[in-house]
Order: structure tokens, then C-alpha cells, then sequence
């Protein structure tokens, strides 16, 4: 029998669903796939047909919620200012990962660390040139065509250390993390503008 | 413009004759500049708005009471102790939060200075406002972290721009669905413990500092600032204090206390009534008349009055910008972070500092100034300041006429006499006493830029006797 599209998407749904109850219930580590495939109603090998690893379902969801992110600042107002923008950006993934926030830890470690960005792991990977492709087209939009490698690596640094702070948050309702980032991208952006300036110049004079 | 620890060391006079007013000399053409500057927003703008004005002004108030204190000391030990406020400077310079604390800082000993009445009162202002700002995103995400929802769907209407600086974060216009307009107090993210955690690296950095014979001083100084900011970080308590300070007044007061919309307010938002109205300084612009310029001054000091012998608190941000003369005539009283409750044993001194206050018995004003600084009889010169001072502070209600508060000469008198305290280093007492000073000089402050010639005896007698004190226990 085939199965169609509709009843994969409400079976990967369903386990989705069942990690998320489970991680929370019973934590990350304890969680095993085969619980996974219990609790939702499955066997462990169809579920090998949907995601590899428990970590690979944490990571559907924030890819996910990293497309949502997106999406939702794209209609932004037009008088934001580029650090304003970007913050908006990383709020809003913030928001939107905030479910997984307690066991997204591993996922980072494995896939966004700038450690991980050499081993060009496929989620990691993913993530990375998305988020970053959107923050490119953010500072195109403020002026600044050509970003270079380095500011890049800078600003990936900056972006993954405030997430791997937001992980382990203690603040209430995490309010540490936004003045964190608030302060990562106003550093950042200074940076970025001040040595698009220099560089400008350089054009200039030459 | 970045902030650095040589702009704040630069800004300490090296050299300087006991006496002298170098310090300050060149600070009201700065504050005057700094006005036309708009609230700063986005990028390093933020952080270099500390770096320059405020943590200079701040440095050099440092420096003046430093040196205040170390008046008789000798050479050696006055140098040891500038060399640890350099230190303690440094400090204050790798805090990650220093906006707030330095402004609070700047702000606190802006009650200490060797100036003019006037830049006094202009310097107590411009260091209450420039306070830096968040922007919308950032605001944004905080009120959906504390409210649960983002603005736009919360509010009716939220002012992206924000028209007030906090020390702590800032304030937006916004219109409830329900219709009433309000304003919208934000703080930044974890603000409060940040700063609570600058205080405690402070007090550990100052350790070598606490074997002079000073630090009891210091010590007291900065936790009296510590406590404040506390108090200030906490707008659920603020709230309480909105609603209990409402509560006192009546609609022929003529006095308006912002009403607090709790649904709208957690210990990071608050939400209050948006009064419309003329700021003192704006009110004053439209050269108002002497009758009233002294009906704005009488239902400041009836409001005063009331908060302290009905309510029991003492308003101490007497700041031009927290009263607002309503179209109709009403002064509405803003900002109630930082008010100071009076209790057990202080409020017994409170009854009996009524007295004299009210006869102007010398006798009986140096017996409540023993008690309350607990003076001894053998520091003479102690008591004759300290009685100099509360003779001129009292003079204006025992006198039991119309005062001129106006009176520059008179006003010099009061700073000169503070100042002198502050330097013998007789304003040691309770902790609450460097918060009661600012709140009597602040009060005399807008007595002074309104000009008022009013009767503050009949007011003071109106309002004791209306708490059903009849001071039978006058003995």
C-alpha cells in the first residue's frame, strides 16, 4: 500500500510531537528512539525512515524555526536601523525555538559551534548559509554590498555564543540573552559600518 | 567616541587648591550642549554618552567629594585615598551596566557640589535625563517576554520613539484598547541584578579602602545608592507606591498621582496613566505669573507634606521633569521608584523634629539634631553646622509667613552649609540620611526655580492636623 504525502507529513508530525513530550518529560539523554517510536505509535525502523538520529529531530524543528524567523522579519519597517534588524532576526528564532531551548544544547555543539562549520556537517550546514544568506541580504539592504569573510566569521562567532547562552539562560525569562545580543549586534554593527567606512575610503583614495 | 578609563582619569583634577571650584567651572556650557544632543540611539552613540559627559561629570563630583572628606587629613593619606577612587573608577569603568550606575552615582553626588544654585538645580536635571535608549526591537522582545504579546496586539497604539529616558530603561506613549492613554515604563534586560552584581565587585575593590577612617562614610554613601537602585529596579514596587501615594489625594487637592493599569505591568514594565501637561521648566518658559508660579509650588509642597504625614514616605526625585501642571491647573506627581518609607523609631523622630519645626525652639531643634545624627556634646562644631543648617532648612515653615524661596543669597546659604557638613564629614547619621538630604534640597531646588513666595507653615499645619495629629502630646 503507499503511503501518500499527507500520511508521512502526520506521522513525521506525530513524532515530532512525541520527542518534544518526551524530551521535556523525561529529558534529552534519557530519551531513547525507541521510546520515541512508542510514544508515537510507530516502529523503531519506520522511524529510521523519517529521522536518523534524536538530534536530527531537534534539528527539523529548528530549521524549521529558522525559516519561520525568516519569513516573519522579512516585513519589517523600513526605518530599522541594521542592528535593529538583525536583532529582530535572532529574537525572532528566539521565540520560535524557545520549546527547544532546554534541549537544543547538543545540537549546537554538534552542528553550529565554529568548530562544527569546518566539518561541514549537513544541518550545521544548512542553518548557517541560511542564516547567514539572510543577514548578507539584511546589510545589503543598509548599504553594505559586500561583507567580508572575516566580518562573517565574526558575526557567526557572536551569533552562536549568544545561543549557546540562551541554552543555558538562568535569568528570569531568559533576559540576559536579549541584552547579551542586544550588545553582541551593537558591537557588531559598528564594527561592520565603521570598517565598510574604512574600506570605503580606501576606494576612495586609491 | 568610545567610553575609556583615560577620559574618566583625565577628567580628575590633579592639582587643585582646597576651595577651589575648577571642577565644575567649565559644567554648565557642557550641559547646555549635551540638551540639544536627541536621546541617543543604536551603535556605540549609547555607550560613548557615558563614556564622555555623564562618567566625567560623575569623576569630577567624585574627586569634589573625595577631597571634601579628606580635609584634614594629611598629605600622604589624601593621596592613598585618591589613588583608590582612581582604582574604584577603573572599576566602574569595566562594569558592564555603568549607564545606570554611573548616572545614579552622578546623580547622588550632584547633592554634594561647591557650585552655583543654579547649575546645581541644572546639573541634578541633565544627569537624571540623558539616560540612553533601547531600540524597538529590543523593546519589542521585552515586552513580549514580560506581557506575553508583542505591542501592536497588546496596545491600541505604542509609540515606537520613546518621549522620556529612564535611569533604568525608558518610557513610551501608548493608548489601551480599552482607550486610556498611557505610558509605557520599560527596563532594560536584567538591568537590576547587573547592577546589584556591579556593587558587589565595587564594595569588594574598595576593601583596602576600609581601614580609613572614612569608609564607614563611603560605605554608607554607596549603599544608600545600592539600596536606591534596588528600589528603582523594582517597578512592582514602584506600582505599590503609585497606588498607595493615589490614594492620599482628593480631587480638590488639585493633585494627580497616575493611576497603574496592573494588567499591564510586571517588575520590568509598568504601565500608568498619561498625564498631558507642562513640565516645570516648560511651565516656567511661559513666564507665568507670581500667583501661579506659588499655586504649582503649594500643591508641590501639599503633596510633599501628605506623602510624608499620611502616608508616611518621603518623595526624594524632586527632578523638574516629575511634576506637570495640567491644562486645568492640577499638578500631577510623577516618578515613585525611589521613595522612602518612614518607620518605628525614624517616625517617632519625625513627631518630635515637628516641633521645633513648627516653634523654631533653638533648645529643642539641637536636642532632635542630637538624636537624630547622634551627635555627642562634645563635638561643638558639629552641632553648630548641623543647627546652622536645620535653622535654614526649618526657617521657611517656622516663620509661619510668606517666604521668598526665590531668594538666591538665601538659597547659597543652605548649599554652603551642606557643603561644609559634607566636608567635615559630619553627614554621617542614619542610612537614610543622604536620601532625606537630596529630597530637602530637591524640594528647596524647585521652590527656587519656581520663585515661590509661599506660606508653608499654614500647608504643614493643614496637613499634620488633617492625619488627626492635633499634637496634644505637645507637652
Amino acid at each position: 500500500m503507499r503511503i501518500t504525502v499527507e500520511e508521512k507529513n502526520a506521522t513525521r508530525r506525530r513524532i515530532v510531537e512525541a520527542a518534544l513530550e518526551l524530551f521535556r518529560t523525561r529529558g534529552f539523554e534519557a530519551t531513547t528512539t525507541r521510546d520515541i517510536a512508542q510514544s508515537a505509535g510507530i516502529a523503531t525502523g519506520t522511524l529510521f525512515n523519517y529521522f536518523d538520529t534524536k538530534e536530527a529531530i531537534i534539528g527539523q524543528l529548528a530549521q524549521e524555526a529558522i525559516g519561520l524567523a525568516r519569513n516573519a522579519v522579512t516585513s519589517r519597517a523600513a526605518d530599522a536601523t541594521l542592528e535593529e534588524e538583525l536583532f529582530a532576526l535572532v529574537a525572532a528564532q528566539l521565540r520560535l525555538l524557545k520549546p527547544l531551548r532546554k534541549f537544543i544544547a547538543p545540537l549546537f555543539e554538534t552542528a553550529l559551534s565554529p568548530l562544527a562549520a569546518a566539518r561541514s556537517s549537513g544541518m550545521g550546514e544548512s542553518w548557517r548559509v541560511e542564516h547567514l544568506e539572510t543577514v548578507a541580504a539584511i546589510a545589503r539592504l543598509h548599504g553594505l554590498a559586500d561583507i567580508s569573510p572575516v566580518s562573517i566569521q565574526v558575526y557567526w562567532s557572536l551569533y552562536t555564543g549568544v545561543l549557546a547562552f540562551w541554552s543555558a539562560d538562568k535569568s528570569p525569562r531568559q533576559e540576559d540573552t536579549l541584552a547579551l545580543l542586544d550588545q553582541s549586534l551593537n558591537m557588531f554593527s559598528a564594527w561592520l559600518c565603521d570598517s565598510a567606512g574604512e574600506s570605503n575610503q580606501e576606494r576612495r583614495s586609491s | 567616541m568610545t567610553l575609556n578609563v583615560s577620559d574618566l582619569v583625565a577628567a580628575l583634577p590633579q592639582d587643585v587648591d582646597e576651595g577651589t571650584t575648577l571642577v565644575v567651572a567649565g559644567l554648565p556650557e557642557v550641559l547646555l550642549r549635551s540638551t540639544v544632543q536627541p536621546v541617543p540611539i543604536g551603535r556605540f552613540r549609547r555607550l560613548s554618552a557615558l563614556g564622555t559627559l555623564q562618567a566625567k561629570i560623575t569623576a569630577a563630583y567624585m574627586f569634589h567629594w573625595l577631597r571634601g572628606w579628606f580635609h584634614s587629613a594629611d598629605a600622604n593619606k589624601r593621596l592613598l585615598a585618591e589613588a583608590h577612587w582612581r582604582n574604584a573608577l577603573r572599576m566602574l569603568d569595566s562594569m558592564g551596566y555603568l549607564r545606570g550606575a554611573v548616572m545614579k552615582i552622578g546623580q547622588t553626588l550632584a547633592n554634594f557640589p561647591d557650585i552655583a544654585p543654579r547649575e546645581f538645580v541644572e546639573t541634578l536635571e541633565k544627569l537624571h535625563f540623558d539616560a540612553p535608549a533601547m531600540h524597538w526591537s529590543l523593546l519589542r522582545e521585552m515586552v513580549f517576554s514580560e506581557l506575553g504579546d508583542d505591542p501592536e496586539r497588546l496596545f491600541a497604539a505604542f509609540d515606537k520613539q520613546a518621549f522620556a529616558a529612564a535611569s533604568l530603561g525608558q518610557v513610551h506613549r501608548a493608548q489601551l484598547k480599552t482607550g486610556e492613554e498611557v505610558a509605557v515604563k520599560i527596563q532594560y534586560p536584567g538591568i537590576g541584578r547587573a547592577v546589584e552584581a556591579d556593587f558587589r565587585n565595587l564594595f569588594l575593590f574598595m576593601l583596602p579602602a576600609r581601614l580609613t577612617r572614612d569608609w564607614e562614610s563611603t560605605k554608607d554613601q554607596l549603599q544608600d545608592l545600592q539600596r536606591r537602585m534596588a528600589l528603582e529596579a523594582d517597578y512592582e514596587l514602584e506600582a505599590a507606591n503609585l497606588r498607595k501615594a493615589r490614594a492620599l489625594f482628593h480631587d480638590d487637592d488639585g493633585i494627580v498621582v497616575p493611576r497603574v493599569f496592573p494588567q499591564f505591568s510586571t517588575s520590568r514594565v509598568l504601565t500608568m496613566e498619561r498625564l498631558d501637561g507642562l513640565h516645570l521648566r516648560e511651565f516656567m518658559a511661559g513666564n507665568p505669573s507670581q500667583s501661579e508660579r506659588n499655586d504649582v509650588a503649594m500643591k508641590i509642597v501639599r503633596a510633599w507634606y501628605r506623602l510624608m504625614y499620611a502616608g508616611r514616605m518621603v518623595y526624594i526625585d524632586f527632578h523638574p521633569g516629575n511634576f506637570l501642571v495640567l491644562p486645568d491647573g492640577r499638578v500631577g506627581v510623577l516618578d515613585f521608584g525611589f521613595m522612602l518609607p518612614i518607620e518605628g523609631e525614624e517616625w517617632e523622630l519625625y513627631r518630635k523634629m515637628d516641633r521645633p519645626l513648627t516653634t523654631g525652639s533653638q533648645a529643642e531643634r539641637i536636642a532632635i539634631l542630637k538624636e537624630w545624627s547622634d551627635i555627642r556634646d562634645d563635638e561643638i562644631d558639629h552641632l553648630r553646622v548641623a543647627d546652622e543648617f536645620a535653622a535654614w532648612q526649618w526657617m521657611s515653615r517656622h516663620r509661619g509667613t510668606e517666604y521668598d524661596f526665590g531668594d538666591e543669597a538665601e538659597f547659597r546659604v543652605g548649599i554652603d552649609l551642606f557643603t561644609e557638613m559634607v566636608r567635615k564629614r559630619y553627614n554621617r547619621a542614619r542610612p537614610s540620611t543622604p536620601s532625606i538630604a537630596r529630597s530637602h534640597f530637591g524640594w528647596r531646588s524647585i521652590m527656587y526655580l519656581l520663585k515661590a513666595r509661599i506660606n508653608v507653615w499654614a500647608l504643614a499645619e493643614q496637613e499634620v492636623k488633617a492625619t488627626g495629629w492635633d499634637r496634644s502630646d505637645y507637652a
